[in-house]
């Protein structure tokens, strides 16, 4: 056994194209899942059973299966009905997946702010509406962030999944590297490295952004 | 819905499935004794033990298990390491649970309160014997708790084992999809079989839990 890292160094370039793609991936699925998790959060809370019923039994849905059978089942199935690039597809599952476990997380972190702040804004002359997005959301999102933090983390380690239904990220661009080098040790240890790295910074950024949420508190 | 495919497929599914918990318990088994030797490390006299251990729980946490199973599976063979699927996923799947495991137990331990550690052992308790009568009777339960998520995480991570070819839940869903053009009816199934087994874990889990915490008062 040797190792050759001169492959790796040759498509490297390749490589970077899977990182910018990975890393487009994560923000698209990070702003989509936590901003869609508010708003199921906040239907699934403030409505009526017959609409908050469907949507927490997709919430739950989303939970309890594999996130891969999830991606074959919308790669395949959504493909039947409607024609929708892969790359969609992804971004969309990836999405919904995250946007159950935001969600999760949203309902309780609102649930957890006080009754009297509700109570204390409509006495003001707030509206039902208003006091939900001004008053209740704000503290639930601050309270929230810990735990979004640790969802996005885990989030951008399941890009990697993606390369199973053929979406060109960074492990996907590698197994195309690979196969015409026939290196596939010396790929998967780098992109091991990649995303370690890449989990290093959002760890960093994570204690950074809790920081700041706990001084604005 | 075509309810005789559903029941065609059915026990294919379901031998499919059993291989997604046989993969899973193994994994969880051997996850175990991994996380338990990861937790004796951390506490080792020597630094560079120590900073070993946290080394490898940081890089495996830090990495997707996705990348680990390819980097084993299609990796290994240039050292010397030639594992079939199955046994792979088994591998993979324990030296990776056991990182998050070895955090779990750690968090559990370290819940119990330093004064009974102290009393225990300024009443003539040696270390071990504090650990096994004193410290882990009153962490097991928050243990089972946290090792119990874990299994569900393992559960549904098997589903990644698919792409190293292992016939397991997952991966029979997605052929049967391929071959019989019925996703929503494949997916209600092999989701529903997902959920049973779930279930099924945090029942026993539940289990445990009450057993373990039967002489607590809170």
């Amino acid at each position: 056994m040797e190792f050759d890292f001169s492959p790796v160094i040759t498509y490297f370039p390749t490589l970077i194209k899977g990182i910018g793609a990975t890393l487009l991936i994560g923000v698209v699925v990070a702003l989509l899942s936590i901003l869609g998790g508010q708003i199921v959060a906040v239907i699934s809370l403030y409505t009526r059973k017959a609409v908050n019923w469907p949507l927490r039994f997709l919430i739950w849905l989303f939970m309890t299966t594999p996130l891969l059978l999830q991606l074959y089942f919308l790669y395949f199935g959504l493909g039947q009905w409607v024609l929708i690039p892969a790359i969609a597809v992804g971004v969309l599952g990836l999405g919904f997946h995250y946007m159950a476990y935001n969600a999760d997380i949203f309902i309780a972190t609102i649930k957890s702010v006080s009754n009297g702040q509700y109570e204390a804004s409509r006495s003001l002359g707030f509206g039902h509406l208003a006091t939900i997005f001004y008053i209740i959301l704000p503290q639930a999102f601050y309270r929230a962030i810990p735990q979004l933090g640790n969802n996005m983390i885990i989030m951008v380690k399941d890009i990697s999944v993606l390369s199973a239904i053929g979406i060109a990220e960074l492990v996907y661009l590698s197994q195309y590297a690979i196969s015409v080098t026939f290196r596939p040790f010396e790929f998967y240890i780098t992109i091991a490295a990649i995303y370690y790295l890449i989990n290093i910074l959002m760890e960093t950024g994570q204690s950074w952004v809790e920081r700041r949420a706990a001084a604005r508190k | 819905m075509d309810i005789n495919l559903m029941m065609e497929i059915t026990p294919l599914l379901m031998k499919a499935a059993w291989i997604t918990i046989d993969i899973s318990a193994r994994a969880l088994f051997f996850g175990f004794f991994i996380a338990s030797a990861l937790v004796a490390l951390r506490t080792s006299r020597h630094v560079p033990i120590r900073w070993l251990a946290r080394a490898y729980i940081s890089v495996v946490r830090g990495t997707p298990y996705f990348v680990q199973l390819l980097l084993v599976f299609y990796g290994g063979p240039a050292l010397g390491l030639r594992l079939d699927p199955f046994t792979c996923g088994v591998v993979v799947g324990a030296f990776n649970i056991g990182a998050y495991m070895s955090e779990a137990i750690r968090g559990a331990i370290e819940s119990v309160d330093s004064g009974q550690n102290e009393a225990s052992r300024s009443l003539g308790f040696g270390r071990l014997a504090t650990l096994q009568h004193i410290i882990l009777p009153q962490s097991a339960g928050l243990m089972i708790r946290s090792i119990g998520v874990l299994a569900i995480i393992l559960v549904k991570n098997s589903s990644l084992v698919s792409i190293i070819s292992v016939v397991e839940l997952t991966y029979q869903a997605q052929r049967l999809i391929g071959s019989t053009y019925k996703p929503l009816e494949v997916f209600t199934l092999s989701a529903l079989m997902y959920i049973v087994i779930i279930y099924a874990v945090m029942g026993i889990v539940e289990f445990l839990y009450r057993r373990a915490t039967r002489y607590t008062y809170l």
